[in-house]
């Protein structure tokens, strides 16, 4: 059993670990599970579940505003990009706050292409990293379930 | 926020602060209350600038403080600061994913109290509680000012309040100063005894009201007094226009001083210009002579010179009369004062003011006449003791005509109900002095009633911002003003006061 959770508990730090050494999460998101504790033992996923569900609509409006070349509205284009910067800074999405930097960019210059681009990569993105923190969700249920604790990381 | 619930806020303040969360974007918002709650505040959210707006509406005080993104869909965040601003005065913190300097510009501008970047950190949340304890202080002073005034709270606070709000508008003060006045004159009740003091209100009132305008309604109400009856106040205003003709006749006679003849070249005191009465206490007196309004309400032309060096006692400790030991602004100083809003009275200089003041003083006896002082010597004696006053700039004021007539003592005198020690009210500049010095020259004003207009007067004592100086150094003379020919003005003023 301790063995177990000692493993399962190794499994997470380590995959929590390379997310960050890959550039999927920053520092913010060390923050957010700081945030976390008894009271709020799912304030994390709460926060990041309705980042995604933000970005799901952004995403949304923002290829409806690009979709005719003749008729872009660039400036709701950057108001989608502007709250997307702003909330995945938020949670620590570091990668899809990346793009939305570039994103931006294309957008003051109304560059359709260039947002087009940068809108399929934002929704790459954000769909990986959905991906990501749901396995790593899904470890933490698993120590709990274990009887473990979920151990605290420190990122360098 | 009830009373009660202050109290106990601030117990334990910041912990429990009220602090109302707008932000469109749903995962910033749950993240600024988490982070917010955290801090141990009390959070309430809302995804509209609308319903925030409702929110605060309902109760101004329900809130601490507002944290407000930018960027919203139905309300742009500056737009929101702003009715926040005017309607509740609360403070406001912007938050934003712009760091664009312009934006943050726009925030201040708008009033905002803090500009801060998205993602919040939790630090920076733990220090905004700052912003309430600075807005609530500043909030307090405000209210301290005008309550004060309006309560009529001890003459101190509404001194007090005059004087800091002296860099605000001189009208402001003049105005609640007058209003605070009207408001507390009415109690009646019998009092006879006409300490220096007292006769420093009076004085202040009637230059308040013009000499010629005088009424003792009137000047009952501007003098605010407790104990004091219209009868008391209508049979000392008839002795006092006895005594100001005395005054003025002997000031007639005087004149001939070289000391004046500077003075008279002021023609009518150019500079004396229109003293205005303006309630004592106003911020008139600035040019440092803030403090020179409350001067110790002996002697001498207790209302004249607000600024009375500080070598007059004072009797009023509002706030700050200079002549305490404090230099006397430079006339200079008082001259421009003047001109910019009767503030307080130009420093006089040494000496050599005094004899301008003594000029002043002399126009100020006699009353208007804006053209020259005949009789200074009374002055010039006043003067010289006014000689410790620094009163460089009133010898430099003199000349200048544009002393804003309003004097500064008038205000002063006016707006210190209680502050006996300016009499300022007349032009003497001596404003303090105690009412009983103060009537002396002013009584001599008083005597040449006509020239002494008490705006005359005023203007006078504010030309010569030195003047109002020498008056006040006067009232250091204890008695001395007006040696020479003060004696007569002693004796008036003595006789109608009540020697305290």
């Amino acid at each position: 059993m301790n063995t177990v959770v000692a493993q399962l508990q190794r499994q997470f730090q380590d995959y929590l670990v390379s997310l960050y050494q890959q550039g999927f999460l920053d520092n913010q998101f060390t923050e957010l599970r700081k945030l976390q504790d008894e009271g709020t033992p799912d304030f994390v996923a709460e926060v990041v579940s309705l980042f995604f569900d933000d970005c799901s609509k952004l995403i949304n409006s923002m290829s409806r505003s690009l979709e005719r070349p003749e008729n872009v509205d660039f400036k709701q284009v950057d108001s989608g990009v502007h709250q997307l910067k702003g909330s995945s800074s938020s949670v620590g999405a570091r990668r899809v706050k990346n793009v939305c930097i570039s994103f931006k960019e294309c957008c003051d210059v109304q560059n359709r292409e260039g947002c087009l681009r940068c809108l399929q990569q934002v929704d790459y993105e954000y769909k990986m990293l959905k991906t990501k923190l749901q396995d790593l969700f899904n470890l933490e249920q698993q120590i709990v379930q274990a009887g473990g604790a979920i151990p605290q990381v420190n990122i360098n | 926020m009830t009373v009660e619930h202050d109290i106990e806020a601030m117990d334990q303040f910041p912990v429990g602060m009220r602090v109302l969360a707008v932000d469109d974007d749903q995962t910033c918002l749950r993240i600024l209350e988490t982070l917010l709650h955290r801090c141990q505040y009390h959070v309430t959210t809302t995804d509209k600038a609308q319903t925030a707006l409702e929110l605060l509406r309902e109760n101004k005080n329900k809130f601490d403080l507002v944290i407000s993104d930018v960027d919203m869909p139905d309300m742009d965040g500056f737009k929101l600061l702003e009715r926040v601003g005017l309607e509740m005065d609360s403070p406001v913190i912007m938050l934003s994913a712009h760091s664009d300097p312009k934006y943050v510009m726009k925030g201040v501008k708008h009033g905002a109290c803090d500009y801060m970047l998205k993602p919040v950190r939790i630090e920076e949340l733990k220090n905004i509680w700052q912003h309430v304890v600075r807005k609530s202080k500043f909030k307090k002073m405000k209210s301290i000012v005008t309550n004060g005034e309006s309560e009529g709270n001890s003459d101190q606070n509404g001194v007090r309040a005059n004087r800091k709000r002296k860099d605000q508008s001189e009208e402001e003060d003049e105005d609640e100063e007058e209003e605070e006045e009207q408001e507390r004159g009415n109690e009646k009740k019998p009092r006879v005894i006409w300490t220096r003091e007292l006769h420093n209100k009076f004085l202040a009132a009637v230059d308040h009201v013009g000499v010629k305008n005088a009424v003792p309604k009137k000047i009952l109400e501007l003098m605010n007094v407790d104990n004091l009856t219209r009868e008391n106040v209508g049979s000392h205003l008839q002795k006092f226009r006895l005594a100001l003709k005395k005054i003025n006749n002997e000031a007639n006679m005087a004149a001939a001083n070289s000391h004046f003849t500077q003075m008279s070249s002021l023609k009518g005191l150019g500079s004396f210009h229109h003293y205005r009465p303006t309630p004592l206490g106003s911020s008139q007196f600035h040019g440092g002579a803030a403090t020179m309004r409350h001067y110790p309400s002996n002697r001498t032309f207790a209302g004249m010179f607000p600024h009375f060096k500080s070598s007059l006692p004072r009797n009023h400790n509002d706030g700050g009369y200079m002549l305490q030991g404090k230099p006397f602004p430079s006339l200079e100083t008082l001259h421009i004062t003047n001109n910019n809003n009767n503030k307080a009275f130009p420093s006089f200089t040494s000496p050599q003011s005094s004899p301008l003041v003594a000029s002043s003083n002399h126009l100020v006896l006699e009353g208007h006449q804006q053209s020259s002082f005949p009789s200074f010597s009374p002055h010039l004696e006043i003067n010289k003791r006014l000689e410790d006053w620094s009163n460089a700039v009133y010898s430099n004021n003199i000349p200048q005509s544009n002393v804003h007539s309003k004097p500064d003592a008038l205000e002063w005198n006016m707006d210190t109900t209680k502050t006996t020690s300016f009499c300022r009210d007349t032009d003497f500049g001596s404003s303090n002095a105690a009412q009983a010095d103060f009537l002396d020259p002013f009584q001599m004003k008083q005597q040449h009633e006509n020239i002494l207009d008490p705006m005359t007067v005023a203007e006078l004592s504010r030309s010569s911002s030195a003047d109002e100086g020498l008056f006040m150094g006067q009232q250091k003379l204890e008695n001395n003003f007006m040696a020479s020919d003060a004696g007569s003005l002693d004796d008036i003023v003595n006789s109608m006061m009540t020697q305290v």
